[in-house]
């Protein structure tokens, strides 16, 4: 059990679509990421976990509190951001960061002014009036702003130019740091690789990879090992290569970068 | 079971539409108890007697006597009727279907605030919103008919009788409400929101021509408020409005049992 489980999850939208079948566990203090292509079920997972959806078969629980029936105690202490924002577009943003410690009942201990320095927000404007890297700005900063300890990120950096989205990568490193769980969908990989431990990979709405990102990587490594015909042209090889010499041989490892091996998962069709 | 934060953005919502309201029925309520005089009311039952159809079609008869029978004739068969209903339509509408249809039920929901007190603080929303129009609307009749024609009004009975069209509106309201919790999707919800009071208020309108098509009166509901019986405290007019009150109370809770319920694709 883990602090997110999701176990033999079952949703049949018909057509394939749909999540079939879907177990995995985060475990307190970890970041777990969560790919897959667009209409792999991740969504829906996610509606499942915040009690948007009730499981057909299955459960989904956090901290032990199943997801459905519980919703409210779990929503105490976890934030969110969905994968399509929609904020009221008549307020302006303080007005929303207003109304939300408001009605999340948060006095003092709002982190609000926090997050808004940490990303050049500038929340005065109209909601309706914001760009879309502004509205996931605003998002990010509704999400984190009752200090939750889960968090649930739907593709949180869609529409982050590189620097802000650099800049969520940290502040999602500092929270995993202070031993928050955290569960993101993504499909950056290189965010994927730099934030998270574990990998979930779904297609399809079958998950096909639960695996730690060191673990994946290994799978994947090929090496090769070279004979050349003198130990300077060795050294050279390796040098520009970045093998490992010994005598006239040379051994070259080829990485897999993480996005060949999603691609891996991902693509190929059902002969993978 | 409530919220504050929620219920004070709902009626900042909704106070545009109740000033437009508002003045729409002070206007009509003005003129129309400025227009009442004895003698017009001749003019006016030659009308009802050339034209009984066209004029009966919207609630009004010949032969009403009294102030408040000239203000039932002319006031409770159409003004008071139609647009505190508009506004129970687009304000049912608007507290929970629009959120779900455009996404921002997410910012409600994912908040540890139950779904049944979203819903339970949208509606009072809705009825504070009814309330303050029928509110009005007394407090307007009174004064209009106190300044023009002193002594003319029955204070009871403008009481019992407003008392009737708010359980009325209560119940329309309920049909806004849990059309607007039922679907997720404004097109649906603005449908049978605003198409069941309409048909209801059509089938009142012919069965209120009389003849053949009388036996429409029994398929809507409006038959349940008789403005006549109930200013007459008459025993199964005071019941009909009962009946809307209740059954009123039955679609709120049908419409937060529904709502906590459902699956949302937000």
């Amino acid at each position: 059990m883990g602090t997110i489980s999701v176990e033999h999850l079952f949703r049949d939208y018909g057509n394939g679509k749909g999540v079939f079948d879907v177990t995995f566990h985060v475990q307190q203090g970890e970041v777990f990421g969560f790919l897959g292509p667009n209409g792999a079920g991740k969504t829906t997972t996610i509606r499942h976990l915040m009690g948007f959806l009730r499981a057909k078969s299955g459960s989904c629980t956090i901290n032990g509190l199943d997801c459905w029936k519980e919703r409210d105690k779990i929503q105490l202490k976890l934030g969110y951001i969905p994968g399509e924002i929609s904020f009221f577009d008549d307020m302006t943003g303080t007005e929303f960061l207003r109304f939300l410690s408001h009605y999340r009942g948060l006095g003092k201990e709002s982190r609000e002014r926090e997050l808004v320095e940490r990303f050049q927000f500038d929340p005065k404007g109209k909601i309706k009036k914001m760009s879309k890297g502004m509205k996931q700005k605003l998002g990010i900063v509704a999400a984190f702003i009752h200090d939750p300890e889960i968090i649930i990120l739907d593709e949180p950096t869609s529409g982050l130019d590189p620097l802000m989205q650099s800049c969520f990568v940290n502040l999602v490193a500092e929270e995993k740091k202070k031993g928050k769980t955290i569960l993101m969908s993504s499909h950056m990989f290189e965010e994927v690789e730099r934030t998270c431990d574990h990998i979930g990979i779904i297609r399809e709405g079958k998950i096909v990879a639960v695996d730690a990102v060191e673990a994946l990587r290994k799978r994947h490594i090929r090496s090769y090992t070279v004979m050349l015909e003198s130990e300077a042209l060795a050294k050279a090889f390796a040098r520009d290569l970045g093998g490992t010499q010994s005598g006239i041989t040379v051994t070259v490892t080829a990485k897999q970068s993480m996005e060949e091996i999603f691609m891996h998962y991902y693509g190929g069709g059902k002969d993978v | 079971m409530f919220s504050w934060t929620l219920y004070q953005r709902g009626m900042k919502g909704s106070l545009r539409m109740l000033l437009i309201f508002a003045m729409v029925i002070s206007l009509y309520v003005s003129v129309i108890i400025s227009m009442y005089d004895p003698q017009l009311m001749a003019t006016l039952d030659g009308f009802a007697e050339a034209m009984p159809e066209l004029m009966a079609a919207v609630g009004m008869k010949s032969g009403a006597t009294s102030l408040l029978g000239f203000m039932i004739s002319y006031l409770y068969g159409f003004i008071l009727l139609i647009f505190p209903m508009v506004f129970s339509i687009l304000c049912g509408n608007s507290l929970i279907a629009k959120y779900v249809d455009r996404g921002s039920m997410v910012t409600l929901l994912a908040a540890p605030v139950k779904r049944c007190t979203v819903a339970f603080t949208q509606l009072l929303v809705l009825i504070s919103g009814i309330l303050l129009l029928v509110l009005y609307s007394t407090v307007l009749e009174g004064i209009c008919a106190q300044r023009a024609f002193p002594g003319e009004l029955n204070g009871k009975e403008l009481l019992m009788l407003n008392g009737g069209l708010l359980c009325l509106h209560l119940f329309i309201g309920g049909i806004c409400f849990l059309a607007s919790c039922v679907c997720s999707d404004t097109k649906y919800s603005i449908g049978f929101g605003a198409g069941i009071p309409a048909l209801m208020y059509v089938l009142q309108m012919l069965a209120n021509v009389g003849g053949n098509a009388d036996k429409v009166k029994y398929l809507t509901f409006f038959t349940l408020f008789n403005p006549e019986g109930i200013a007459a405290k008459q025993g199964d007019a005071v019941c009909g409005v009962t009946v809307l009150f209740i059954g009123a109370v039955i679609l709120y809770m049908l419409g937060i049992i529904v709502f906590s319920r459902k699956d949302l694709s937000i």
